[in-house]
């Protein structure tokens, strides 16, 4: 039995084999081993992506994906430096803002003229997600979703706390409200109100950068110059630390702890993506895990205007792509745009209308609870620089709440950095 | 023997020199030599990396400015502006000098510990004056870090290894396997040892935590509270690179006669004793190769500042490699990175040449 | 033995039982279920011991796993570079410690001021040329820059230079040309020298970690510290705990074993290095 399969197996590698092409993807996500090619049952956006990646390398006629393990620290540096180094991968994944910088030089390749003969149909994508991978008129990717911070409560805490309301959590809508409703929670629950990475990674500016467009206000402005250390910066930043000066949440958890805070009960707010909606559901169903009732929001507006930090994930191929390895690099790409609804079950927003409109995505658990961050979501003015520019508020953030620094002085050096970057 | 005879003068001693010579020679030219001076050419030039690989034309000539922008500023003064860093420098000038005086230094020794203290005295007074600022903030505090880094590291791993090495140089099967237990940890690779302390030091998964907590303690969040941060990855270094250190002294006590200590037991010197006036006496030029190679080693330290804090929180163990790494692979600007380089450069060479003359004076 | 000595040996177990725990921690941690892992660390006697107990980490490494084939890529780096080390250090050495040459000194000079130049201070140079040559992803582009570092060449120069001059002499008296005496007398009276280095160029191509960074981005040539890296940063999201823990174990018991059988001739080595030096 075991030759037979042997044999077949053999037979298979040899058939296809002859025309094969193998197509290296790099991606980041985080690794997923044992993903599978069901694409319909895996949780969390590692092994969702890796199972359609198997399931395009089974299901694709010649061609094999060979997927480069990357860690999310290092991807953008290791991407750069396999284009400086002229082996870039022949599929990758990246974020819509790094257009300018990659399309920018001439890296990635224009593909609006090949998307019809891979079967990509571009009118399908929303006008939001069309506008994501443009830039100078052309097309240079293939968008893969909308991802945004949300707020994710743990119902129960809320409840205890009484900021429950015809079974939704009250929100608040001010500065004010927000520092009422953290003193309450911690009167009645003893736990913190909000939990997210300050520490590491930059939640803490998504969040931040999200209380300024509130007030109809930007770090920079399309003509390059910083705006940061303004009356709006210092209301945002002033509205998350009075938290911290009052105890009612703590600065020091990275994404990690914070994760793991929520999980086990400990706060009543997570602020983090679209992402980890469909594993803190599964989190949630487990009987030993602290969080019980998990209800998802979108973010509330403190301010004037409805905003929360946005980004798209997209897939792109290298300019120096030809011939048949570029047309099995656009397959590859049009069957992970086949896949949008896959994508989805994250918790992501599909590019698709068809999928946006579709039973199976509206359906998906919780997805009715937060319709409203399609509306709200933002990101700041394209720039070069924007990998710089976010370390800069990263660092000057953190020195504001894990080190105490004078907001003033942070922000004013921020806007010292961030116009030195731009000028640049 | 006799075909060693036979092939005799066959060739001359200057050829076989060449002969044996070439191999490193030309590895040491081609990736060692060559790369230092073409780093230095590329640190003169504004060097996109993604811009010149796809258009090698796309680079521009513009002299030291790589340099005036990572090290320099507007209105930079100089000043008592550091009166800690600074006073040090002076104590220690007065201290080479009257050691010198009272003749307990010698000549070499006081002119390396004089030109340490006079830059000691001389680069922390350089700060930006009114209106002024440096043109990259992050720089010098890096530079800080990273010495910072070493100035913990280096005296902990070298005094913890001497002490073990000292306790452990014996044949008996228990020092046998404490030698080997404390070496364990040498052969973990960078990010083995980061991995194991991430998770260590981790306020909520973490060991240390765990146990702090069953105690009643608060845990401490290690990685992310900058006065502890440094001070979790210089734990977590010198557990790692205590072990090399450690069989270097053991190596260098081995060289160390019995007869000695026999002597010096005569006088009365054993134990704690012994190990003062007859085992660092001895072991003066082990220490010091010790030292050079910690020092070396550690100042070009990136793994665990990358991969254990990403530098943060806040940039407190944002250490000069890693800025290196991230100016030019993250922002691509392989210049002002070739010029942080070339300044890295400088100081190890610094720190090589007053090594390389405490340890001759020694001999 | 004296009651002094057991005093030592009971003082010193307890530093490194402590030395040995954050390893024992990362074993025992891959033996949990990663659904255990995700809410407590801490099960069973802070979680030093593995209870509740699994080996599917492991199997799922083995059945899915690219940490065996990081590994084999780590070894083959590291014994490929010690090679090149030993071969040019030792040759190198012995020209500038025991052979008269014109420019000797200068050469010596220029040998050994590269000393001063940190690997860490020429990798940019060292990756654009690299890339200039199209040699990025392959073995050789992870072996040879380490070849370069004088280091070998240094300890390899104070070793020859300690050997007595007699032996050579006799040996030049019998006839015997400079490269018999090299591989015949040097190079068996080097032996422990050359495993010092050796151990030390080893230890250093296993753990190096920027260079193969920046030159390995493809899977083929990811070493050991590379993949590790790529899987640890997102534990929280991905695989668990469990999963990341065995890699590591995984990465580290080859070397571990092979460090335990190989560690008493090491220290011998040494010893014998020590008393004939």
């Amino acid at each position: 039995m075991k030759h037979v399969l042997l044999s077949a197996a053999a037979a298979a590698t040899i058939t296809t084999g002859a025309f094969a092409q193998e197509i290296t993807l790099g991606r980041f996500f985080g690794a997923c081993e044992d993903a599978g090619t069901d694409t319909t049952v895996s949780t969390g956006e590692a092994c969702i992506i890796q199972s359609i990646i198997n399931a395009a390398d089974a299901e694709l006629d010649g061609i094999s994906i060979n997927t480069l393990p990357t860690d999310w620290g290092n991807y953008y540096d290791q991407i750069k430096a396999a284009y400086a180094g002229g082996t870039p991968p022949d599929v990758h994944v990246m974020h819509r803002h790094r257009i300018p910088e990659f399309a920018g030089l001439g890296a990635l390749a224009e593909i609006s003229g090949d998307l019809e003969a891979a079967g990509i149909d571009p009118n399908d994508w929303s006008p939001a997600a069309l506008d994501a991978v443009s830039f100078n008129g052309g097309i240079y990717g293939v968008p893969m979703d909308f991802h945004a911070n949300l707020w994710h409560v743990n119902m129960d805490v809320m409840e205890e706390a009484g900021l429950v309301e015809n079974g939704q959590p009250v929100l608040p809508s001010s500065p004010e409200e927000l520092l009422a409703h953290a003193q309450q929670v911690k009167d009645a629950t003893g736990k913190d109100y909000l939990a997210a990475d300050f520490a590491q990674f930059p939640i803490g500016v998504r969040l931040v950068l999200a209380l300024m467009w509130q007030q109809n206000a930007n770090i920079f402005t399309e003509d390059g110059t910083a705006t940061i250390n303004t009356e709006a910066g210092k209301n945002a930043v002033t509205a998350i630390t009075q938290l911290f000066d009052a105890s009612l949440a703590n600065p020091q958890l990275n994404y990690a702890d914070s994760q793991q805070a929520f999980l086990n009960g400990e706060a009543a707010i997570l602020v983090n993506g679209t992402w980890v909606v469909d594993f803190y559901t599964a989190e949630a169903a487990k009987e030993e895990v602290g969080l019980d009732n998990y209800y998802v929001a979108d973010f509330p507006t403190l301010f004037e205007t409805g905003a929360t930090w946005a980004d798209s994930h997209m897939w792109a191929i290298p300019s120096t792509l030809e011939g048949d390895k570029k047309m099995a690099a656009l397959k590859v790409l049009a069957f992970i745009n086949d896949h949008n609804i896959d994508w989805a079950r994250t918790g992501h927003m599909a590019v698709r209308t068809s999928v946006v409109e579709s039973e199976a995505y509206t359906s998906l658990p919780h997805r009715d609870e937060y319709t409203g961050t399609a509306a709200i979501a933002k990101d700041t003015p394209p720039s070069e620089r924007y990998g710089a520019i976010q370390d800069v508020l990263n660092r000057e953030l953190q020195a504001i709440w894990l080190t105490g620094k004078p907001v003033e002085d942070a922000l004013s050096d921020a806007e010292l950095e961030v116009q030195d970057l731009l000028d640049r | 023997m006799q075909d060693l005879k036979a092939s005799k003068k066959r060739m001359s001693q200057t050829q076989a020199a060449w002969l044996l010579l070439a191999p490193f020679l030309l590895t040491y030219g081609l990736f060692l030599v060559y790369p230092f001076f073409r780093g230095f050419w590329i640190s003169l030039h504004d060097w996109n990396l993604l811009a010149v690989a796809f258009n090698p034309d796309a680079k521009e000539f513009i002299g030291l400015r790589n340099y005036e922008r990572v090290m320099w500023g507007r209105n930079i003064e100089w000043g008592f502006a550091s009166p800690f860093w600074q006073g040090l420098g002076v104590l220690g000038l007065a201290a080479s000098a009257y050691l010198r005086r009272v003749d307990r230094l010698s000549r070499f020794n006081a002119i390396a510990l004089g030109v340490a203290s006079l830059l000691l005295v001389v680069l922390p007074g350089f700060h930006p004056g009114e209106e002024g600022r440096w043109y990259d903030r992050r720089f010098w505090p890096t530079v800080g870090n990273t010495l910072l880094f070493v100035a913990l590291a280096v005296p902990g791993v070298t005094i913890s290894a001497l002490f073990l090495a000292a306790a452990l140089n014996g044949e008996t099967r228990a020092m046998g396997v404490l030698r080997t237990l404390f070496f364990l940890s040498q052969v973990l690779s960078v990010t083995v040892v980061t991995l194991i302390w991430q998770i260590m030091f981790s306020p909520r998964q973490g060991l240390i935590a765990n146990i702090t907590e069953t105690f009643g303690g608060i845990p401490i969040n290690w990685l992310t509270d900058e006065q502890f941060a440094m001070a979790a990855i210089v734990i977590a270094t010198i557990w790692w690179s205590l072990g090399i250190a450690m069989i270097l002294f053991l190596a260098g006590l081995q060289d160390i006669s019995k007869d000695i200590y026999e002597a010096a037991a005569l006088d009365n010197a054993k134990g704690v004793k012994a190990f003062w006036f007859v085992t660092l006496p001895n072991l003066q030029r082990t220490i010091t190769l010790v030292v050079v190679l910690q020092i070396i080693l550690h100042f070009q330290v990136f793994g665990q500042s990358h991969l254990m804090t990403q530098g943060g929180p806040n940039d407190t163990t944002q250490v000069l490699v890693r800025y290196i790494y991230q100016t030019g692979f993250r922002d691509s600007e392989l210049g002002r990175a070739s010029a942080m380089a070339v300044f890295l450069f400088v100081i190890m060479g610094t720190f090589s040449v007053i090594q390389f003359i405490i340890g001759r004076e020694k001999e | 033995m004296t009651r002094s000595y057991y005093w030592l040996i009971l003082g010193l177990s307890i530093p490194a039982f402590l030395w040995l725990l954050p390893t024992l921690w990362m074993v025992s941690l891959s033996f949990q279920p990663n659904e255990v892992l995700a809410r407590t660390t801490s099960s069973t006697f802070f979680g030093l011991v593995p209870l509740p107990f699994t080996a599917e980490n492991y199997s799922a490494l083995f059945a899915f796993g690219q940490t065996p084939w990081w590994f084999l890529n780590s070894l083959i780096v590291s014994v490929g570079m010690t090679l090149g080390v030993l071969a040019v250090s030792t040759t190198a050495g012995y020209a500038l410690a025991r052979l008269d040459f014109p420019f000797k000194t200068p050469l010596t000079i220029i040998c050994l001021i590269g000393l001063m130049v940190p690997e860490q201070a020429v990798f940019i140079p060292l990756y654009t040329m690299f890339a200039d040559f199209g040699w990025h992803n392959s073995y050789h582009a992870l072996i040879l820059p380490r070849m370069a570092v004088p280091i070998g060449v240094f300890l390899m120069l104070q070793f020859f230079r300690a050997i007595p001059k007699d032996i050579e002499e006799a040996a030049r008296l019998d006839g015997v040309g400079w490269l018999q005496i090299f591989w015949y007398i040097m190079l068996p009276l080097a032996r422990p020298a050359m495993m010092t280095l050796a151990i030390l160029t080893f230890l250093y191509a296993w753990n190096d970690y920027l260079w193969p960074l920046v030159s390995a981005q493809q899977r083929e040539y990811f070493t050991i510290t590379l993949g590790l890296a790529s899987i640890q940063s997102n534990f929280a999201q991905s695989e668990g705990l469990g999963r990341v823990m065995a890699s590591g174990v995984i990465a580290s018991l080859p070397v571990v074993i092979l460090f335990l059988i190989f560690q008493r001739y090491v220290v011998q080595a040494m010893t014998a290095g020590g008393s004939k030096g």
